[in-house]
């Protein structure tokens, strides 16, 4: 059996959560966004900057027929916008390559890391519950601990998780019987040692099972984990472990998700996701794996 | 102008086409495969005419399009009853004829104790077998249900369509 610290030992191998996005974590633990904060991040990476401009002057932000420079792209998109450009630009790199252990094409498990963004933030406004942006980050970051098992197992990660599975058990289960221990378990852990709060790692810890009581109870974690399901209804990031998960019943009573609501959010989800991969110039086709 | 499925090509990867999820292609070309990966609650629905030698694949998403109009218009292969039409003048319109085609259809997989509450995938296999049925077309080929996820791909020389799960793959076309 191998423990979560075991697993996390092989963390050097993994890329650190850059210094810019915890600054961008505080800042929307705070509700606080200081744009000439994120000018002076943009301004020291290209990539970044590409990407604020080409947000900035893209449709979805409506249509004026000027071209607007980084600066004016800057105070144009506001600080919510530019908090989400830059987190994923820069969350990006950590799954840069990874998926493969768990069946998956090059960038799927990065699609399902903006899908859970998205569908988190849908979810949250949905709901009025005040703090979207907040889901936005814990939906793309749920599934870091698949980037651990990843790093840590290889490619016989799934091997052994396949080895335990039954019909009727969760893959958290099979995870659990393989390894003594599970990607978001590993994940929360992965997140604090990152020096995220611990909200934001407890979100990632519960997001295939939410507690349902206080104390423990918050609907952040409850959103993320129905975002979770949103992506694999959308068919986003479905790897060998399939759909083995629950959608925790008193989530589905408590945001009222019904068949309707939910065939609602997963077209929405998609369809947002459809969008910034056209504007960012990102193919959904994959290289094949072999 | 051409026909609306013309703007579905798939994306070549190698001597693959891709089938992206909301998404279909079909081909003519012998040396080629049609793949579609992560088929988990949606649907890949293949089509070959061995006589033509045109192959078609579709990865729908959700059952109806009466759901969400605007999506339905501008991403017909999101949905079964606006999809599956599609994929199946598609290849006619590369000689297909419908009394030749094979006719498969993998995914539709549910959540874990779903208990009846959103059923995506057994819905989105009851409202495919509904089309096929008043269209007259049988299945030649169906691996559907349970919770896994499978990867489906359909050979265009020769028309085999194979399922892969768990790193194992397994014929459907031919039995």
């Amino acid at each position: 059996m191998a423990a979560v610290a075991d697993i996390l030992e092989n963390i050097d191998s993994l890329p650190a959560l850059p210094t810019s996005v915890m600054r961008i974590t505080a800042m929307l633990s705070d509700g606080t966004s200081d744009l000439g904060e994120i000018e002076n991040v943009a301004r020291n990476d290209e990539a970044l900057s590409m990407a604020i401009m080409r947000y900035g002057n893209s449709a979805l932000y409506g249509r004026s027929g000027k071209v607007f420079n980084l600066r004016e792209s800057i105070v144009r998109l506001g600080g919510k916008a530019l908090l989400k450009i830059v987190l994923e630009q820069k969350v990006a790199k950590l799954f840069d390559g990874a998926g493969e252990a768990y069946g998956l094409q090059r960038g799927d498990l990065w699609r399902g890391a903006v899908g859970g963004a998205i569908a988190a933030e849908e979810i949250a406004k949905k709901h009025r519950f005040g703090e979207a942006d907040l889901c936005f980050l814990c939906g793309m970051l749920r599934d870091v601990g698949k980037l651990a098992m990843e790093s840590h197992f290889g490619t016989e990660y799934m091997a052994q998780v396949f080895a335990r599975m039954e019909p009727g058990l969760t893959f958290m289960e099979c995870e659990q019987s393989a390894f003594g221990t599970e990607h978001a378990e590993v994940g929360a852990e992965l997140a604090l040692r990152w020096g995220l709060p611990e909200r934001i790692a407890d979100a990632i810890r519960y997001h295939h099972e939410p507690p349902a009581e206080d104390p423990g109870h918050d609907r952040l974690f409850d959103i993320v984990h129905a975002a979770d399901i949103i992506c694999l209804w959308a068919g986003l990031a479905i790897g060998s472990d399939g759909l083995q998960y629950k959608l925790a019943p008193h989530v589905r009573k408590d945001l009222g998700l019904d068949r309707k609501e939910a065939e609602a959010e997963i077209t929405t989800t998609w369809g947002r996701l459809r969008e910034l991969e056209e504007m960012m110039g990102t193919s959904p086709a994959r290289e094949a794996r072999a | 102008m051409g026909s609306p499925a013309a703007t579905y090509t798939g994306t070549e990867v190698g001597d693959k086409i891709v089938v992206g999820v909301a998404d279909l292609a079909v081909t003519g070309d012998p040396s080629t495969t049609l793949v579609t990966y992560a088929l988990g609650s949606c649907i890949g629905v293949t089509l070959y005419d061995p006589i033509a030698k045109v192959a078609g694949m579709l990865h729908f998403m959700l059952p109806n399009s009466k759901l969400n109009a605007d999506k339905a218009k501008a991403l017909p292969a999101m949905f079964a009853d606006t999809g599956v039409p599609m994929l199946f003048k598609a290849v006619y319109e590369l000689g297909a004829e419908k009394r030749r085609l094979i006719v498969c259809a993998v995914g539709g997989a549910e959540v874990l104790a779903d208990d009846g509450h959103f059923k995506i995938g057994s819905r989105n296999r009851t409202f495919l077998r509904k089309i096929f049925w008043k269209n007259n077309i049988l299945l030649s080929g169906d691996d559907t249900g349970g919770s896994i996820s499978r990867t489906l791909s359909l050979v265009t020389a020769d028309g085999t369509v194979v399922v892969r799960h768990k790193g194992k793959e397994r014929v459907l076309w031919p039995q």
